[in-house]
């Protein structure tokens, strides 16, 4: 391995060449260059004897930055004069994936690779090259160290600034007054002096009669229910809605939909299944249920194959036993869900509350307006017959007793969990 | 299925605790990665080796391929291997001369004839008369008018025989040289000349002139049609008595034919590169060898490359797109309109709020109570027009949007 310096050595033989033209100055001069980069590679530090210790941060948020850290113990009686390179994958955003850096013999030193991830999931890295020159820096020794290391992407979870409107939301159904929310499932809570404006059929007249003043009945929404959200991970969650795959938009609307029923007071059971299961995470187990859920997303990518609904029930029973309110996260595409999705939901509307949410394609609608050509009518035409097939799906899953959710990647996640807290209001869980 | 061993999160490598301890070297040495830099070298060096061998043996020069005209070593009919073989086994030294030098040392050695066969004029004059005088007896076949002029002997082209079609008759010697008495006749065409002594007659325009000229004392001959060589008409006639005994008077025959080679600069061209200094060349060979340490200098990579998985990348909408080219390259206009006919009336059930289940018809009444329009226009415009071409679908495409517009929501 030479360097620059070499090259520029080399130049310099011009002046000999030229000055006594032949053969003799020609092979002198190459003699001097090989001697001199003998004599350096000979007095380089060997890269073989460099101790090499990374720290990695377990995992990172996508959209934020961390460092990889690398410690270079230099274990030759020489100064260790090295450029190093640690090998990761490009979606990781190494800023400075190249240093230069000097060890004195017997001591160590630490450098820092910027990491600026732009993909979810899991990166990797899996050498680190150490390129140590001589002191006359023409030449240099070179080693890939095989140093696998793993970093684990998390998901934004940008849908976060939704929350608190949402929990707020939640917590104005505690204490309304029984005849709003008149359902099947809500719980007596407590008895409070009536204020104007409550209705007059939640009075509660036997314990206004041992009072002196008019008492009414408070409910609140009922509590200990479950949410099994099933995230799906087959092909046609590869495709892409403005340049975010179906599957990221899922993962928002199913984290916001954790979070939020886990404050509810909900057990929330995740699932993400495309012929098999890919993740679970419950939240009766201990730790918080952003975190294991988070970890356990990270490293999900859409499958290519088709989903297999028939074993979704079977799924959904072993998470939870009992009556839950399922929400599907998949894509209304005609010809998948007819034959997929609209069989196997009869299965799971019999004992469960299901809600089928979806993204829909804005540039669908983008599409149906322009009828300027009659390339763009074209499409416009075969744009509404996309729309009006995913609504006829829409009207037949309604019709199996599920709700349906389709919204562009914005609004989903609120959406979907407008859909909860209405559910919830009702009763209905 | 159940159990949370088989889920893919705890499957996968999360950062453990290994990524601390400290990795030191590849566990390899200098000595095993030259050993594997070499093995894994070979099939280049192989190919490298093959290559080298195809072009040295390309360079080579073939014995084989000798397809010139009147050369001794050809057996075609152009060839005069012939008259080559018959003079060697009637006992005359055939030698060829690779140069002129070459041919110079040969005529040296001994008494020699030449036959000079310079078809495309390489030689000078010079060079014409100084084979010559060290030749015992020269025959020149068919030589330019500028070789001629220096020699001592007078001898002048007279120009081409003109072109007989069809057999040309023989000539007849009707000279006092025994070569040409001994031929008797000669037939064959070429270029006649003019000399001392001129065999075989023949008039080009005005002059006369011979295809076989001798100076007076026979030791310079000039031979106007050197096709009586060939193989392929050596037997016609007095071709070969001609042949052999002008070129067997000698023990050795020295067959020279001149190449590019032989060419003397005459001093008006001079070569340009020897106007040079003298460094230049060694100084090239010194920028190619520091290109080649350039080269190896910016073509070493710091490690191997690192390798992403790419994502599937599939817009959502591209199904329709794809449905929207079928439609246009099949032109079904029809089907086009219907769709465009279902959306703007599903769109307006919707929002004059007309039962999901309400046909057209109920659906343009209501349109028409809000539009201001009358319903039988309405279905005029709507359901009854059917475009039948890309350009009346436009038209009618963005005239439902205007009526959709005029709905009010």
């Amino acid at each position: 391995m030479i360097t620059g310096r070499l090259v520029l050595l080399a130049l310099l033989g011009v002046v000999p060449v030229v000055l006594y033209p032949g053969a003799a100055s020609i092979l002198l001069w190459a003699a001097l260059l090989a001697a001199v980069t003998a004599l350096d590679l000979s007095l380089a530090a060997s890269p073989r004897r460099v101790g090499i210790v990374r720290t990695l941060p377990d995992s990172v948020r996508l959209g934020e930055e961390c460092r990889s850290a690398l410690v270079l113990r230099n274990d030759t009686p020489r100064p260790l004069r090295a450029t190093v390179r640690e090998a990761w994958q490009p979606s990781a955003g190494a800023a400075d994936p190249e240093q230069a850096l000097r060890v004195p013999p017997g001591e160590s030193r630490r450098l820092a690779v910027l990491l600026r991830p732009t993909r979810r999931g899991v990166l990797r890295v899996g050498t680190v090259t150490i390129r140590s020159s001589g002191p006359l820096g023409v030449a240099a020794r070179q080693v890939t160290v095989p140093a696998p290391g793993v970093l684990r992407v998390l998901p934004p979870f940008n849908s976060k600034r939704h929350l608190p409107s949402k929990l707020r939301r939640l917590r104005e159904l505690d204490g309304r007054s029984a005849v709003q929310i008149r359902g099947a499932g809500t719980e007596f809570d407590s008895l409070r002096d009536y204020v104007r404006g409550d209705d007059v059929r939640s009075i509660d007249w036997r314990a206004t009669a041992r009072r002196r003043d008019t008492v009414v009945r408070t409910w609140r929404p009922e509590r200990d229910r479950r949410v099994v959200v099933v995230l799906d991970t087959s092909r046609t969650s590869a495709a892409r809605v403005l340049d975010e795959p179906r599957l990221d938009t899922g993962i928002e609307a199913a984290l916001l939909l954790s979070v939020l029923a886990e404050r509810g007071g909900d057990k929330v059971h995740f699932l993400a299944f495309d012929r098999r299961l890919r993740a679970r995470v419950d939240s009766t187990a201990k730790g918080n249920l952003l975190g294991s859920l988070v970890t356990a997303i990270a490293p999900l990518e859409p499958e290519l194959i088709e989903a297999d609904w028939s074993r979704v029930p079977a799924q959904v029973r072993a998470a939870s036993p009992h009556r839950a309110l399922v929400v599907l996260l998949t894509s209304l595409d005609s010809g998948a869900v007819e034959e997929g999705l609209l069989p196997a939901l009869p299965g799971l509307t019999g004992r469960h509350a299901v809600v089928v949410a979806s993204v829909r394609d804005p540039r669908l609608e983008e599409m149906t307006a322009g009828r300027s050509t009659a390339a763009a009518t074209f499409r416009a035409a075969a744009a509404e017959r996309a729309l009006l097939d995913r609504a006829a799906i829409a009207d037949q899953i309604r019709l199996l007793g599920a709700e349906v959710v389709d919204a562009v990647p914005a609004e989903l996640p609120p959406l979907l969990a407008d859909a909860y807290i209405r559910l919830k209001a009702a009763g209905r869980l | 299925m159940t159990s949370r061993g088989r889920t893919p999160g705890t499957e996968a490598p999360g950062p453990q605790p290994a990524s601390r301890v400290e990795v030191m070297g590849d566990g390899g040495s200098v000595l095993a990665t030259a050993r594997s830099r070499i093995r894994r070298s070979v099939p280049l060096i192989l190919a490298a080796v093959v290559v080298a061998v195809i072009i040295l043996v390309n360079l080579l020069p073939g014995q084989e391929t000798d397809d010139r005209p009147l050369s001794p070593g050809n057996p075609a009919p152009q060839g005069a291997r012939a008259v080559a073989e018959v003079l060697a086994a009637e006992g005359v030294e055939v030698v060829r001369a690779d140069s002129f030098d070459d041919a110079v040392e040969e005529l040296g050695d001994g008494p020699a004839t030449l036959f000079l066969n310079d078809a495309r004029q390489y030689l000078s004059a010079t060079q014409v008369a100084d084979l010559v005088d060290a030749a015992d007896r020269a025959v020149l076949a068919a030589p330019g008018p500028r070789q001629l002029t220096a020699l001592e002997e007078d001898f002048e082209v007279l120009g081409p025989l003109p072109l007989d079609l069809g057999d040309p008759p023989p000539l007849a010697a009707e000279c006092p040289d025994t070569d040409a008495t001994a031929a008797g006749t000669l037939s064959a065409t070429g270029t006649a000349y003019s000399g001392a002594v001129e065999c075989f007659p023949t008039t080009v325009g005005d002059a006369t002139g011979g295809l076989f000229v001798t100076s007076e004392d026979g030791a310079v001959a000039v031979l106007g049609a050197p096709s009586i060589l060939s193989n392929g008409s050596v037997t016609d006639d007095g071709n070969a008595a001609l042949a052999l005994r002008a070129l067997g008077s000698a023990p050795t025959l020295v067959w020279y034919e001149p190449t590019g080679a032989d060419i003397v600069s005459s001093g008006e061209g001079i070569d340009p590169r020897t106007l040079l200094p003298p460094w230049v060349d060694p100084l090239l060979v010194w920028l190619l060898a520091c290109t080649i340490l350039a080269m190896v200098w910016r073509g070493r990579r710091l490690g191997p490359l690192a390798a992403e998985p790419l994502p599937v990348v599939v817009r959502a909408a591209e199904t329709a797109e794809g449905r929207a080219r079928l439609y246009q390259d099949s032109r079904s206009v029809a089907h086009a309109a219907a769709n465009l006919r279902a959306a703007t009336l599903s769109r307006m059930a919707r929002r004059l709020r007309v039962d999901r289940s309400a046909s057209p018809v109920d659906v343009l009444e209501a349109m028409s109570r809000h539009s201001g329009r009358t319903r039988t226009e309405l279905q005029q415009r709507l359901l009854d027009h059917t475009p039948t071409t890309p350009r009346e679908l436009v038209l009618w495409a963005q005239e439902l949007l205007d009526l959709e517009k005029e709905i009010p929501s």
